[in-house]
């Protein structure tokens, strides 16, 4: 039976609204063919909602009222400066950066100069070249299909990475999103991430606003990442202070053989965050580590959804996601782990850990494995509870007030998943940024 | 000085009384050892003196220096100079030692009016005493007593210990679990501390550990009661009669 559902006010104006700004966006005739023909796809999909299994804790559908008009041709004046105290303790870090502004790459606030090894193009300039299969991504569920169909019609911008084979940078690979400016809007991002084989980097993609700006908009961004033989990569992503924004992230990575992929997601103030990521082992004994740290509190949403698909042989998983959990704060973590038939020696292990630090807030937790080799090791674990009363207590009896007692407990929960990032640089700055968070909380 | 009176103490939420009328005192200067079989309230009574929630005192009272410690908060105690060293040290993933050592002792220094330490005067005090401790400076960059073999969290304890300076020093079963090495190692800490100021109560089932933290007294703590007091050669009857004559005392 085929139920006609009534299409909502945001999705009438995603719809409805691309031939407006189509003139706007960069690219190609084939290009733009592609992009009409996504906007064709959203519409019959329309928002994700809750009757889908994937997103039955996340109802974009209800929450999302109005779609907010898209961020084209940034026109603030954004500077330098401005770029540093939005990155907040990530601004001490001199790295080569990209800086996008409310989705629109700004060389001025850039810095790629002395990078040898690695080619950084803004995707605008790659989409007016006529690379339409960078529009390509697509994903399994509809609700994520839908999120990267109208990704693929409206994006303005993003990075593509290209990283020579053998190249092995030391400092990290910064690419900013910075939102700016007084008006609320929708900014949809696409970046592709390509490492060559035996090549070893540390890319952190970056959400952060201009303090003072808006406190609301809506983000769609997607990262197409590919991992080379052999080759050693550090992924990051970064959404913070971001305020009532929605933001809806897609990263879909393949790995290839004796790879070795480490990501990690840190996500805090920010009104409601999807953070789906979908990783599939193409090659054979690759490895992968990805983790991450939520911190929510009033009535913040953070949804991290994992798909974790060992489709050969050798490989090995590692999962570590850690909440702090506030006030009325959701979190979510949804993690599904498929090991193929053909995934003999698979040895996989996930852990989600909500710390709740009151009474009203909320942690679903939702693991899956799914099996079909019979010589693999597999686990999964998930725990929510409150601050440890007996550690509390170890802490005062050495002398250590309550509240420092529990700032350290905190900190070492939120910490133990932050240790996985291998970047020294990276891996302090988002310990202090998560220390000033729980300052707050404590 | 420690003067206990007529502690009578009950887990929080239940009725049966663990510690049933204790009476003890412990002079500045002293070491005091309280033996005891299993489930007599050991441990109850070091976690009571160290002021942990879940134990409620429903009579008498604990005074250090002459002044009640019952109302205060474990943090307060440990400014006062109280120190239990853990039957059980906790692992806090996350937290690195160095951190937690400087943590805790910058926190008693404050309250008792010393100026915190730097971090090089921190460093050179740390190093000097985990040397003696046959602790590895490395090791305490790792988050606290994660990994730790038994004995490694044992001296973990007792470098602690020194890092406090505490005036009352309180042992739980501190023995428990270590070699014979490791415990003359840890012993050799505790001696260390050993001072005209200071007092100790070391709580232990075994007389091995009095062989090298030689006490000035022995009290037999069963049932909830001290059932009989001597000097350190109680310890060595105790070790031959066994714990019998004061189950039957209690009955």
């Amino acid at each position: 039976m085929n139920v006609a559902v009534m299409k909502t006010r945001a999705e009438v104006a995603l719809t409805e609204g691309f031939a407006g700004v189509a003139d706007a966006l960069p690219g190609s005739d084939e290009v733009r063919q592609a992009r009409t023909a996504a906007i064709g796809r959203f519409a019959a999909h329309g928002l994700p909602h809750r009757r889908i299994e994937e997103w039955k804790y996340t109802d974009l559908r209800g929450v999302m009222k109005d779609a907010l008009p898209l961020a084209v041709g940034d026109q603030t004046k954004t500077t330098i400066a401005d770029v540093i105290v939005a990155m907040g303790a990530l601004g001490r870090i001199d790295a080569p950066r990209l800086v996008l502004v409310n989705g629109t790459y700004r060389r001025e606030l850039s810095n790629l100069d002395g990078i040898s090894g690695v080619v950084v193009t803004p995707l605008s300039a790659a989409l007016q070249a006529g690379a339409s299969a960078s529009l390509s991504l697509d994903e399994e569920d509809r609700g994520s299909q839908a999120l990267l169909a109208l990704n693929a019609a409206y994006v303005t911008d993003g990075a593509v990475i290209d990283v020579a084979a053998g190249t092995k940078l030391a400092e990290p690979l910064l690419v900013v999103h910075v939102r700016a400016g007084g008006i609320a809007q929708r900014t949809v991002s696409r970046s592709q991430i390509r490492v060559g084989d035996g090549a070893q980097v540390t890319i952190v993609e970056m959400f952060v606003a201009v303090p003072g700006s808006i406190a609301d908009g809506q983000t769609n961004a997607a990262s197409e990442v590919v991992v080379g033989a052999n080759a050693e990569v550090g992924h990051v992503k970064v959404a913070m202070d971001l305020g009532q924004v929605i933001h809806l992230a897609n990263w879909l990575v393949e790995l290839g053989t004796d790879s070795n992929y480490r990501a990690f997601q840190y996500t805090s103030g920010v009104g409601l965050a999807r953070n789906q990521v979908r990783t599939t082992f193409k090659g054979e004994n690759a490895k992968l580590d990805i983790s991450g740290a939520f911190l929510a509190r009033n009535s913040e949403h953070i949804d991290t959804t994992l798909f974790v698909d060992h489709a050969t042989p050798g490989g090995e998983s590692r999962e570590l996601f850690k909440g702090v959990l506030d006030g009325e704060a959701r979190g979510i973590f949804q993690g599904k782990v498929i090991v193929r038939r053909d995934a003999q020696k698979t040895d996989g292990k996930q852990m989600a850990q909500a710390l709740m630090l009151s009474e009203t807030a909320e942690f679903d937790s939702k693991p899956e494995l799914e099996i079909y080799a019979d010589d693999v090791v597999c686990g999964h674990g998930s725990t929510s509870a409150a601050l440890d009363g007996e550690l509390l207590f170890y802490l005062r009896a050495r002398g250590i007030p309550l509240k420092e007692a529990r700032a350290l407990l905190i900190q070492s929960f939120i910490g133990e998943a932050i240790d996985k990032i291998d970047n020294v640089a990276v891996r302090e700055a988002l310990m202090s940024e998560a220390e000033t968070w729980l300052a707050a909380s404590i | 000085m420690l003067e206990i009176k007529n502690l009578h103490v009950k887990i929080a939420d239940e009725d049966a009384e663990i510690l049933k009328g204790i009476d003890l005192v412990v002079p500045r200067g002293e070491v005091h050892a309280i033996m005891g079989p299993n489930g007599s309230g050991k441990s109850t009574l070091a976690y009571v003196l160290a002021g942990r929630e879940d134990y409620e005192v429903t009579d008498g009272d604990i005074l250090w220096n002459g002044e009640s410690i019952l109302g205060m908060e474990p943090d307060e105690r440990a400014a006062k100079g109280v120190f239990l060293a853990f039957q059980y040290p906790m692992e806090i993933p996350g937290v690195a030692g160095l951190t937690f050592l400087r943590t805790a002792a910058n926190a008693v220094r404050k309250k008792r009016g010393h100026e915190e330490l730097t971090t090089p005067a921190f460093m050179k005090l740390v190093k000097e005493r985990a040397a003696s401790l046959n602790i590895d400076v490395e090791m305490l960059k790792r988050p606290v007593n994660v990994g730790f073999s038994g004995g490694e969290k044992k001296r973990s304890e007792i470098l602690q210990m020194a890092m406090l300076e505490p005036s009352l020093c309180v042992l739980d079963e501190t023995d428990s679990g270590l070699d014979i090495d490791a415990l003359r190692i840890v012993a050799d800490g505790v001696n260390a501390l050993r001072g005209p100021d200071r007092a100790m109560l070391v709580i232990t089932h075994y007389q091995r550990l009095l062989n090298h933290i030689v006490p000035d007294k022995v009290h037999v703590l069963a049932y909830g009661k001290i059932r009989r007091s001597g000097g350190k050669e109680l310890a060595l009857e105790l070790e031959k009669s066994g714990y019998a004559e004061f189950q039957k005392d209690a009955a």
